[in-house]
């Protein structure tokens, strides 16, 4: 909607995105109504939320086909374990290196780009990346505990243990609502502008004074260190890290968390995170079936709404409509 | 006179075949510089060389007293060369306001850190940005636009965000690729407008490469005209227009 | 001398497995310039639908290939036209994510109707081995290899000697060209695609000759798939050959030499690395896309 800049001063574009807090505010009271399995799915969901954020970064505003977000989320979840395990760290003490390690390993993803390696190419090096990192995670055994995996301690937040699912949601929503609210500044801020204006045209970006290789490693290093956040909130969660947990199928439904979702939206990530996190569950005794209809939903997702579901809500209310995202 | 842009002796090659050979000539602040020739003579080039976009392999580029041949195309917009694209270079799905924005990057002066923490000093530079590109798309009248998807722009509408987009910073030297192509008259009269009230109040010095022959000789102080990657003539315009040199280079050989 | 010996003949045994699967995914790459993520499962699957075959419906070997065969052609050439082809003009990530998603859903095909457990597929031959010299030669071995062989040489004369060869060679020279003289290019990529999917089935089929089958061996054919493309040059198809042969040479060598840990992560090395340091391989085409 074109407004005239005659419109007075400071926020005029600003759709208010203030109300989304209403959303954590009404979650507060979840744990007294939900049973601890009810409970743990919307954990699950949560731990969820900033991997498709991270992912989003990387793949939806930045446009590089990056497919080493399960290998961010393996390195956080795997550094905390190993912090909380071989050095006995409490979790929350763990969660900055898992956090920075994720940053660490998106820089490293990032290299390939650096480059020049593009679309398909990157997209087959960073899978060989995710599954050399799994290659370790099984063969690291004195570190990793091997193809068993480690069983963690339980998580605490300074001393106060979360051995409950109800606990581990509010640290939970806690961390998300942190990872959703820097991501935002940093998406609204130049550089978020930058990470678009490198994904449609990255030669006009860099004639704008844009440093393009330093972005795109800032973008992958801010979705790594984000994803592994995810990854320590997994840790937390389950209690438990096997390799397999960390497979190309776990690549496919996070890449479904962020199309389902919404490709470049913070909204959609979210949204994505939920859905996604939902529909196993219900299919948790059935595992042919669960890939099956993942798979057919992927596809149907692609080819009649490619831009996810958050487009829906964008024409439902502007208020949902995301900085740079079209739908 | 203390040049703005000196070109020394530029050579640039790809492969065998030197696009632009031994070119020298200079642009001074305020000034309105057009390279013109044929297809193929390398001005394309020559104007990517100087933007960074395309190597140079003998010769010196100076701008504002330094060297600048070899650095990186970003590296060049920092020091203050702006350029537009012939194929326009607009952040498709971005609005005019954000364009213009992304042309304010460098003087942003957010940082990464500062935003994470919400630091307020961060978030008034984000803001203070905001204010200054809707001045700026109100001094070239389209302040109307902000809100518009760029690609939902018209041709001409497009080409004066971009150009708003490359002055936002208020660079020294700005590079204009082929602006004219594609508009119909009356737009490409406001477009010589709006450059020559770029250069003579603003004293950006201004290097454009146009295949419009009128619209140089109009709105240009001096025209450049290669053929075959060699200067044929640095002059007025209408000692151009009189060049015999120039009129074989566009008549006679390729 | 032996040990050498040995694992060369083994390392080519498996080699020749990787190049079949390397040139089935480039048949589908070279038509489309889409790589196909699915193309493991596509693989995974060719074996099960064999297994389907000579078991549940009790056919003789090559009649059950045949069709397996046959099968896989039209999944692929069905999935090129309509999945892939109404989605071309869209972004890459698309074509990648859905490729990916169709092996995605085919996994869980092959879990519901077979299931966790893992089966083999039945050796149509005696399981001998021979001893040319001090080096021993598994029957197995000489029919992986010999099979590949065959197929090859049934390519290479097809693709070179008939019409139909010239008309393939045509359209992967120049698309357009191809359109102007009357070629139907998008059923062309069908066709290519359903080429591709009957060549990875038979690779799928020899590999479950010596593997036992999981519906999950598809991410493991894909890897060394890309691997072996990567460093043989992507779009080469003689490329993806020597890139399978030496990838299975590499695995060998290295991981006796060096350390049994290259037999694993060889694949993951060679792709990485290749990318990084000469993307276009030994033999490529087009040298990575740069911006």
């Amino acid at each position: 909607m074109p407004r005239s800049a005659s419109d007075g001063g400071a926020p005029r574009r600003r759709r208010n995105r203030h109300v989304f807090w209403i959303v954590p505010l009404l979650l507060l009271p979840l744990p007294l109504l939900l049973d601890p399995y009810q409970q743990y799915v919307v954990n699950l969901a949560l731990v969820y939320v900033p991997v498709g954020i991270g992912f989003n970064v990387i793949v939806g505003n930045l446009g590089l086909l990056a497919f080493s977000n399960v290998a961010f989320f393996g390195i956080g979840a795997y550094s905390a374990g190993i912090l909380m395990v071989r050095l006995g760290l409490p979790w929350w003490v763990a969660l900055v290196p898992a956090a920075l390690s994720g940053g660490v390993a998106g820089c490293a993803a990032s290299i390939p780009a650096l480059r020049g390696v593009r679309m398909f190419y990157l997209a087959i090096m960073t899978l060989a990346f995710g599954e050399l990192m799994r290659w370790v995670y099984i063969r690291w055994e004195p570190v990793t505990g091997g193809s068993m995996g480690m069983a963690l301690p339980t998580a605490d937040l300074f001393g106060w243990a979360l051995d409950s699912e109800a606990r581990k949601f509010y640290v939970f929503l806690g961390l998300v609502l942190a990872t959703i609210v820097a991501t935002d500044r940093i998406l609204s801020s130049r550089f978020g502008r930058a990470f678009v204006a490198i994904k449609s045209d990255e030669l006009a970006a860099a004639a704008m004074g844009v440093p393009t290789n330093r972005y795109i490693t800032l973008g992958f290093a801010w979705g790594g260190c984000v994803v592994g956040i995810g990854g320590a909130m997994y840790a937390a969660l389950i209690g438990h890290l096997t390799p397999i947990a960390f497979d190309l199928t776990e690549l496919i439904l996070q890449f479904a968390i962020i199309m389902v979702g919404g490709l470049g939206s913070l909204v959609g990530s979210v949204l994505g995170a939920v859905v996604i996190t939902a529909a196993p569950e219900l299919f948790r005794d059935l595992p042919g079936f669960q890939e099956l209809l993942f798979g057919v939903l992927i596809i149907l997702v692609i080819l009649f709404l490619p831009r996810g579901l958050a487009s829906l809500l964008a024409r439902l209310h502007p208020v949902f409509q995301d900085r740079y995202y079209r739908g | 006179m203390e040049g703005l842009l000196e070109l020394s002796d530029v050579t640039v090659r790809f492969g065998g075949l030197t696009a632009v050979d031994a070119v020298s000539f200079g642009v001074a602040p305020g000034e309105i510089c057009a390279l013109i020739g044929p297809n193929g003579a390398g001005k394309t080039t020559l104007f990517n060389a100087i933007a960074g976009n395309a190597l140079v392999d003998a010769g010196r580029i100076v701008f504002q007293g330094a060297e600048i041949q070899g650095l990186t195309p970003h590296e060049i917009a920092v020091r203050g060369i702006r350029r537009t694209f012939q194929n326009g270079g607009l952040f498709g799905h971005l609005t005019a306001l954000e364009n213009i924005l992304a042309g304010l990057h460098t003087q942003i002066a957010s940082n990464f850190c500062g935003l994470l923490l919400g630091m307020g000093r961060s978030a008034r530079a984000e803001a203070a940005a905001t204010a200054r590109a809707l001045e700026l798309l109100a001094l070239m009248d389209i302040a109307h636009l902000c809100d518009h998807p760029s690609d939902a722009l018209s041709g001409g509408q497009q080409r004066m965000v971009e150009i708003v987009r490359a002055v936002a910073t208020n660079p020294p030297l700005l590079l204009l690729d082929e602006p004219a192509v594609g508009l119909a008259p009356p737009v490409r009269d406001r477009l010589c407008t709006i450059i020559r009230r770029l250069a003579k109040e603003t004293g950006i010095g201004i290097l454009l490469v146009e295949h419009a022959i009128e619209l140089v000789m109009s709105v240009s102080d001096r025209v450049i005209v290669l053929n075959n990657g060699s200067k044929v003539t640095d002059a007025p315009p209408e000692a151009v227009r009189a060049d015999k040199d120039v009129l074989e280079a566009y008549l006679g050989r390729s | 001398m032996m040990i050498l010996s040995q694992l060369v003949i083994s390392g080519i045994a498996t080699g020749m497995l990787y190049a079949l699967i390397a040139l089935s995914m480039t048949v589908g790459y070279r038509a489309t310039t889409v790589v196909n993520f699915g193309h493991g499962d596509m693989v995974m699957m060719g074996a099960y639908v064999m297994l389907f075959f000579t078991v549940s419906a009790g056919m003789p070997f090559l009649a059950a290939l045949a069709l397996a065969a046959a099968t896989l052609f039209l999944f692929g050439f069905m999935m090129q036209r309509g999945l892939m082809e109404p989605i071309i003009k869209g972004p890459h990530l698309s074509l990648a994510i859905m490729a990916l998603a169709v092996g995605y859903a085919l996994r869980g095909v092959a879990r519901i109707e077979w299931g966790n457990e893992t089966l083999m597929l039945a050796r149509p031959y005696a399981q001998d081995a021979f001893m040319v010299g001090a080096v021993v030669i598994t029957m197995d071995d000489l029919v992986i290899s010999g099979s590949v062989l065959l197929l090859l040489l049934a390519l290479f004369v097809i693709f070179n000697l008939t019409p139909i060869g010239k008309v393939i060679q045509a359209v992967f020279q120049t698309q357009r060209g191809a359109q102007l003289v009357g070629i139907n290019v998008p059923a062309f990529h069908c066709a290519m695609w359903g080429g591709g999917a009957t060549l990875g089935a038979t690779g799928g089929v020899l590999l479950a000759l010596i593997v036992p089958l999981t519906p999950d061996m598809g991410v493991w054919t894909l890897v060394r798939g890309f691997a072996a493309m990567t460093l043989g040059g992507f779009g080469s198809l003689h490329g993806a050959v020597i890139g399978g042969l030496l990838l299975g040479l590499m695995e060998k060598l290295l991981g006796f030499y060096a350390s049994t840990v290259f037999i694993d992560i060889s694949a993951y090395l060679v792709t990485i690395l290749v990318l990084l340091i000469r993307p276009q391989g030994l033999f490529g085409r087009h040298a990575t896309l740069r911006v």
